[in-house]
């Protein structure tokens, strides 16, 4: 337990000593602002009123998921894996009193608390963005609604991320499995609209499952079928990559 | 007295057909141990499998009693290392490096961080970050990252690369010094074979993936006018033209 609270503290060390922490937080802060200006303009501009306060931190994760989350998510998994093993850096943890499995938990632990931090900082920026700007259509539900929306958003993100996980695992160039993890995503969603029968099966597909938690009527069969299906991915990709990341010789 | 390291049986042949066959060797604890043998004789190899960073295709290594197999915890508990390179993270100064290095070890604090770069002499580069380092600095940072624990024992892969004459007599000087006062079993390869002569206690001789003989340095030295004289017979004996 030492050898793994040692191995996750460094991983966040190391995490926010590095630029693309500073990067996501710079981007996420652009998208928020870039979105609040576009709904200004229009309201201004044409007068026609897209999203109140309680809807903008809405509109601006349906985007964020799908684009800036996932893109970082690899980004640092990648830097995780296939960086520390190019830089011959992996071996200063592994050399250590920790089992590989303590190494590679603290590592995808890490990736978790990224998605994390990430999704509350732009859930608390567009927030703060909509009640700026739309403070009169404010409200409890409105706020528990998207509470909800980015807690849920997680879950996703995070099994996509360790899938990419697996492929860092798999594969030994990381800019292999960056555009790899790009393939897979493009693919997930073509393949989602093609075969739409099978979109569960699909992890980029459950993206925008939040709109389940905060529908008028909630589908508690359908949100238990994707949980499971989500949770039986992520633990398929976990032990896929453990499996590889212990089998590695440095 | 339960030995720093035994290995049994220890194998790893590789596509190419290099490797390590069929080690077994112990070491007593106090001992340097020096490992010899030219380029490509797999002393990286066996170091790498005593690490734990690449799985044997047989056997076994023990260090105090415990598998580095089965029980990795507990077998890297007392040990440093620096198999290759001395790595450290580029983007961290050398204290933030030791810093991270340290949570590993309940007990090792900022005063044995001060202490460890003070006795490798990088205490005046404390704060900069290691990727300004000379390949010099580079190697005391992985020196002090080695000690900083106190460990029994040291598996040191070319502890000298890199060195300036002063870092050499430094290393050589730190090496005695940790045996002699602390009690350290050290397990060191190297190319220099003057300063294994100097620094071993007992050598061990890989050639073509086989430990083909161990000797107390100084009955080599009784028989041999030196160790590298001991070296070529050695190798020479066992078939390289």
């Amino acid at each position: 337990m030492v050898g793994f609270r040692a191995a996750f503290l460094n991983e966040t060390t190391k995490l926010m000593k590095k630029k693309k922490i500073l990067a996501a937080a710079i981007l996420s802060v652009l998208a928020v602002v870039v979105g609040q200006v576009a709904v200004t303009a229009i309201k201004h501009g044409f007068g026609l009123r897209v999203v109140g306060s309680t809807e903008f931190p809405l509109v601006v994760l349906s985007i964020f998921v799908y684009t800036i989350l996932p893109l970082f998510a690899t980004f640092v998994a990648i830097d995780m894996f296939n960086g520390e093993f190019s830089a011959n850096t992996m071996k200063i943890t592994l050399t250590r009193p920790v089992t590989r499995f303590g190494v590679y938990s603290a590592k995808v632990l890490t990736i978790a608390l990224f998605i994390a931090a990430n999704l509350f900082f732009v859930m608390g920026l567009s927030l703060l963005a909509g009640l700026m700007f739309n403070p009169s259509s404010a409200s409890m539900l409105g706020m528990l609604r998207i509470v909800l929306s980015y807690s849920s958003s997680f879950l996703p993100v995070f099994v996509f991320a360790l899938l990419v996980v697996w492929l860092c695992n798999l594969l030994r160039g990381g800019l292999a499995v960056f555009f790899l993890s790009i393939l897979v995503f493009v693919g997930f969603t073509f393949l989602d609209i093609v075969l739409s029968h099978y979109s569960s099966f699909f992890i980029t597909s459950m993206f925008d499952w939040y709109t389940l938690w905060i529908s008028e009527k909630i589908n508690a069969f359908k949100i238990m079928r994707q949980l499971l299906i989500m949770l039986g991915s992520g633990i398929m990709f976990f032990t896929a990559g453990y499996y590889l990341f212990d089998r590695k010789d440095i | 007295m339960e030995k720093a390291i035994k290995i049994a049986g220890l194998t790893k042949i590789y596509k190419n057909g290099r490797g390590i066959s069929d080690l077994n060797l112990d070491v007593d604890q106090g001992d340097i141990f020096g490992f010899l043998g030219p380029n490509g004789a797999g002393k990286t190899t066996a170091m790498k499998m005593m690490a734990g960073l690449i799985k044997p295709d047989c056997g076994d290594v023990k260090i105090f009693g415990a598998s580095v197999l089965d029980n990795y915890v507990v077998a890297m508990k007392d040990v440093g290392c620096i198999i290759e390179t001395a790595e450290s993270y580029p983007y961290l100064t050398a204290n933030e490096n030791l810093k991270l290095y340290a949570r590993f070890y309940p007990g090792v604090d900022q005063n044995r961080i001060d202490e460890c770069l003070e006795i490798t002499g990088l205490i005046k580069y404390k704060n900069e970050k290691s990727e300004k380092f000379s390949l010099g600095m580079k190697q005391r940072l992985g020196v002090a990252a080695a000690i900083l624990s106190k460990p029994k024992l040291l598996i040191l892969d070319e502890p000298l690369n890199g060195l300036d004459v002063e870092g050499m007599l430094d290393m050589r000087a730190l090496i005695k010094r940790l045996a002699q006062e602390d009690g350290t079993t050290f397990f060191i390869s190297s190319h220099l074979i003057h300063d294994v002569e100097l620094t071993c206690t007992r050598i061990g001789v890989v050639y073509g993936g086989k430990l083909v003989n161990v000797e107390y340095t100084k009955n080599i030295l009784s028989d041999y006018a030196s160790l590298e004289n001991y070296f070529v017979s050695e190798v020479d004996r066992n078939g390289r033209v």
